[in-house]
């Protein structure tokens, strides 16, 4: 099993948002090497404390080249020196980056909700009584600094989910521009505002930046679920994080169920069959 | 994360007096309760933590654990759903069992 220091390893490397590999050796013809275990880093760094040999780690790495790849878990063969390995390579994606710019009122209950959800969550505002431990104690990080420094070095990558909540719609609009003009793209931009002054904000965006199509851009923020409270806004919110990462609809599960149900869908009935496959699929 | 408690639950067992062992899903095949990586402790009077989904193929896995428990030896086991009246249509789960 793995002990404390490689647990500790693992939770660092997941805490610097670095995707990593648990790999357990599940069998081989040496007895002790059976639960062996190691971490890997898509970049080729290994730790182990395990007597895993330098020539068994190499093939060990590059047999994981494809799932890391891949992003995914999976089991691997590999012969080496006439004996045969079975390993099992773990994926633990490193947590989404969850930056909520403004420490207002709707930022509360995001933070919390993000922490529930495993994010790492950041929290940002440039007014030190806003931006302080005791409102937000569940969050990673609490951090005082202006908007645009901030947005001018984070690191942003497809794991990097940005909202901007500031108190004027000036901080939300110059944060933004300051996040399109940089080469990586963060997975998603959620900025809260009503629809006629976002729809203005638009047109000089797209004056100043003709070639960007705003594919990350989600704004007015959250889905139509008519939120009120900054708990009900904070739900919205998280629901379309939760769809852009997964990819999905944003509708009602129900909704496909019963549309099968008016073409007369019935369990065991002449058309039931057809039905029900469809469903599932 | 979630994916990391029952990993981190096992190492806060290994420090205390019981015997337990962790069974991981390495491997699926077909239609399966739970995907690789899923997890379940299993302490050696039966007790268990976290699930590989439940029914009759948890409870083979709980045996063979017992058994890892007392060779003190790692392990591993095949859940196969796929013969049983009861699973329409049911897949294979390979179950790595390691004591603690």
């Amino acid at each position: 099993m793995m002990n404390e220091s490689m647990y500790e390893k693992l939770t660092e490397a997941l805490n610097e948002r670095k995707d990593t590999f648990l790999l357990t050796i599940t069998s081989h013809p040496e007895k002790q090497l059976i639960g062996a275990k190691a971490l890997l880093w898509p970049d080729g760094d290994f730790y182990t404390e395990d007597p895993i040999s330098l020539d068994l780690n190499k093939s060990l790495i590059e047999k994981c080249e494809k799932l890391m790849k891949k992003k995914r878990s999976g089991t691997i063969h590999l012969q080496w020196n006439e004996v045969s390995i079975e390993c099992f390579a773990e994926y633990f994606p490193a947590p989404i980056h969850l930056i909520i710019a403004g420490a207002g009122h709707v930022c509360e209950p995001v933070a919390e909700m993000g922490r529930m959800l495993g994010f790492f969550v950041t929290v940002l505002d440039d007014r030190e009584e806003f931006a302080s431990r005791d409102r937000f104690p569940l969050a990673d990080q609490v951090i005082c600094r202006s908007y645009l420094h901030y947005f001018q070095t984070v690191k942003l990558s497809d794991k990097t989910y940005i909202l901007l909540l500031t108190r004027g719609h000036k901080f939300d609009v110059l944060s933004l521009r300051e996040l399109l003009k940089r080469n990586e793209k963060p997975a998603y931009i959620g900025m809260i505002g009503s629809r006629r002054r976002i729809s203005g904000v638009f047109e000089e965006l797209k004056q100043d930046f003709p070639d960007d199509c705003f594919d990350q851009l989600y704004t007015p923020v959250g889905l139509d679920i008519g939120a009120q409270t900054p708990s009900e806004i904070a739900v919205s919110i998280m629901a379309e994080i939760l769809k852009v990462k997964n990819q999905k609809s944003g509708h009602s599960l129900s909704e496909k169920v019963k549309k099968y149900a008016k073409l007369g869908f019935q369990e065991g009935g002449q058309n039931g069959a057809a039905a029900t496959h469809k469903t599932r699929n | 994360m979630e994916q990391l408690q029952l990993i981190k639950r096992a190492i806060e067992i290994r420090k205390g007096d019981e015997k337990a062992a962790l069974a991981s899903i390495i491997r699926t095949k077909g239609s399966t309760p739970r995907k690789a990586g899923g997890r379940m402790i299993i302490f050696d009077c039966g007790k268990i933590e976290g699930t590989i989904g439940g029914g009759c193929g948890e409870a083979a896995v709980i045996e063979k654990a017992i058994e890892v428990l007392q060779s003190n030896l790692p392990a591993q086991h095949r859940v196969d759903l796929t013969s049983g009246l009861l699973y329409e249509d049911g897949g294979i789960m390979d179950i790595f069992i390691e004591p603690l």
